[in-house]
């Protein structure tokens, strides 16, 4: 660890701005200030972290310092990036307008140094909650069960169930007895409320108690129902974990959980959020992710950003490996790469005012971080990347790249069905009945009748009781969300 | 700002489809019809109530149906088919118009590449829009797209901004 320079520890290119700097000193400062950090070692890693800072963040001090440094040793980043625009220039305009830009980021799998399978460290956390009694707990405990005997040896995992309070049925670390460990598991009654962040509290302890580099390490959370008064402490739970590097997945059962909440905490984290209709499939549900996981090469993948003043990032869109809204701020915590695929991302830009004797405008600068699992440390590369384009007095008339026009026709459905709930929301009933109607049209036009019909069904019930069905606006939400998976959006 | 050609919502310049309803607006192809403001187009039939009287349909040809460009003066006889396509000829288009507008300058008029079709039936002819951009009027009423309206001679319509008289001579 001793040839590492200033800037590798704070993980920063060695070109970064003032403000770069600034920004990546505090997300560390929160993952490992001594305060909220328990593993050992890790305040000596603290104080690097201090000292690099001081040194980067005065401008003296950092030229001394850049002047000593050896020159950089090319350590070229896996990470292919390419960049694609909806157009080929800004045009020179009084008024504010839109531009895309869609990354796609694929790995160049450097296969003599990584791992073929990355361990897994993963805590369970079901909900036993009364409304979980009958098939929903009975297919999660033969699925845990299941997961239990399919444990590699390297694996950690952890169970934990919880109500009104948690319980650590499963400890982590080596499990010696396994018929013991699944008797617990048959033994697991359902009774009482959900209190979510007593179980995401014991999940999160496990994992970090047994945090590695070399592992994902990831919480699993499945639960019905929807928790009352903690949502703060659970907010504050995802940073920290997002902090770790420790995801946090959800997976919720029938129409009563709450998804805007749990949608939030995972998309914090990186992780996913998965919708389970009644009569689904819960079982491969979970097989799914604990696959997903088991397949990713970086849970780490974020990316730093700046925009210019007068531009901002209105939305980010991942598309591929998961399709879900992102929260639009830096870092923007782009989750986990599968370990042969691609990750793909739309960002919607509005430049408010170009300025003037430019003839090229820089939307926006920052720098992707991915780390990567190693057999013996977990390394980190950093790709730089600039959304910048030429100005122009007319537009370019050109066709956008099919790959933005395939993510447009997907993406304006999710704008739509998330711009009719959003009215719902504040009771604009007619204005939502009719963003709903055009989105069955669309839905329809795409050859996507179910869901169009589907939608329909909602429009008929929200006519009726001026408000969504729980479960068809779980359906509708999560439906248009699966249009966006790669299988059906593929050729290009 | 771009206005939608489906539903009139603006968008920002720029933008790839229509949040309101979910329109695309990619363009294929050069020239895309002009899009003229709503309000405008539905003021066009005061316009037209006012200029009404002044109009004196010219002698029609030997035709049994011709159509008068009010704004041009010109003529345009309609024979040997029973249904007529009205729209402008662009680059590239596959599908040509019965009857080209583009030189009575029905670009500038909004009119569009398809817009409109007139039938040939008794007792009336019968005009129909094709769910144009900005949209078919009959005596400054607007038509719902992709149905049938009866009309006489002496009925003026618009496509998009671009007035025409039907002229019968029985």
């Amino acid at each position: 660890m001793d040839d590492l320079t200033f800037y590798d520890r704070l993980g920063l290119p060695r070109d970064a701005t003032h403000e770069e700097i600034r920004r990546a000193y505090r997300q560390l400062v929160l993952r490992f200030h001594p305060d909220t950090n328990m593993n050992k070692g890790e305040t000596e890693l603290f104080i690097d972290i201090q000292l690099a800072f001081e040194h980067l963040s005065d401008l003296k001090k950092k030229t001394d310092y850049d002047q000593q440094l050896p020159p950089e040793q090319d350590i070229i980043s896996p990470l292919n990036i390419k960049t694609y625009y909806s157009q080929p220039s800004l045009v020179r305009l009084s008024e504010p307008q839109l531009i895309y830009t869609l990354l796609e980021l694929t790995i160049q799998p450097d296969t003599e140094l990584w791992v073929t399978s990355t361990p897994l460290n993963i805590s369970l956390v079901v909900d036993c909650s009364t409304s979980m009694q009958g098939i929903r707990l009975d297919t999660v405990k033969l699925t845990a069960i299941d997961i239990l005997r399919r444990l590699q040896p390297d694996d950690i995992f952890s169970l934990i169930k919880f109500n009104d309070r948690a319980e650590l049925l499963i400890a982590p670390g080596n499990l010696a007895d396994l018929k013991s460990a699944e008797m617990k598991v048959q033994l697991l009654q359902a009774g009482g409320g959900t209190e979510i962040f007593k179980g995401l509290e014991m999940g999160f302890s496990q994992v970090d108690q047994f945090h590695s580099s070399q592992r994902i390490n990831h919480i699993i959370l499945i639960t019905d129902g929807r928790t009352y008064g903690d949502e703060l402490s659970c907010e504050k739970l995802a940073d920290q974990a997002s902090a770790r590097g420790i995801g946090i997945s959800a997976l919720g059962i029938g129409s009563k959980w709450n998804d805007k909440f749990l949608d939030h905490i995972t998309s914090k984290t990186g992780g996913i959020c998965k919708f389970i209709p009644d009569g689904g499939d819960i079982r491969s549900s979970i097989l799914d992710e604990l696959t997903r996981l088991g397949s990713s090469l970086s849970e780490q993948i974020s990316f730093n950003y700046q925009t210019s003043p007068d531009v901002e990032l209105s939305t980010v869109y991942r598309l591929q490996p998961d399709p879900s809204p992102l929260d639009p701020i830096s870092p923007l915590i782009l989750g986990y790469m599968p370990r042969h695929g691609t990750m793909s991302a739309l960002f919607e830009f509005v430049i408010k005012e170009i300025p003037k004797n430019l003839t090229e405008y820089v939307m926006a600068k920052g720098f992707f971080n991915i780390e990567v699992p190693h057999h013996t440390v977990r390394t980190k590369y950093i790709n730089r990347i600039i959304i910048t384009r030429q100005i122009t007095p007319e537009p370019m008339r050109q066709t956008p790249p099919g790959v933005i026009l395939n993510a447009m026709t997907l993406f304006s459905i999710f704008t739509m069905q998330e711009r009719a709930r959003e009215e719902m929301n504040n009771g604009d009933f007619s204005k939502a009945v009719r963003h709903m109607e055009n989105l069955a049209t669309n839905l329809s036009q795409k050859g996507e009748e179910n869901l169009a019909q589907s939608v329909l069904n909602e429009v008929a019930y929200i006519r009726h009781n001026q408000s969504f069905s729980e479960e068809g606006e779980k359906l509708i939400k999560y439906g248009t969300r699966s249009l966006l998976l790669p299988a059906r959006s593929g050729e290009n | 700002m771009i206005i939608c050609p489906n539903c009139g919502n603006q968008e920002m310049p720029g933008a790839l489809f229509c949040k309101e309803c979910g329109t695309q607006f990619t363009i294929i192809g050069r020239d895309p019809t002009l899009t003229i403001p709503s309000d405008l187009a539905d003021h066009l039939h005061e316009e037209l109530s006012e200029d009404n009287e002044n109009i004196v349909p010219p002698t029609p040809d030997d035709a049994s149906l011709s159509l008068f460009i009010i704004e041009t003066g010109q003529v345009i006889p309609l024979e040997g088919l029973t249904e007529y396509t009205l729209g402008r000829s662009a680059e590239d288009q596959p599908i040509l118009p019965d009857i080209d507008l583009a030189p009575y300058h029905a670009y500038e008029y909004g009119v569009s590449r398809l817009h409109a079709s007139i039938k040939i039936s008794q007792p009336n002819a019968l005009l129909i829009d094709f769910g144009s951009a900005n949209g078919t009027q009959l005596n400054g009423q607007k038509l719902a797209p992709n149905k049938p309206y009866p009309i006489t001679h002496g009925d003026i319509f618009s496509l998009g901004k671009m007035q025409i008289q039907l002229l019968v001579n029985r």
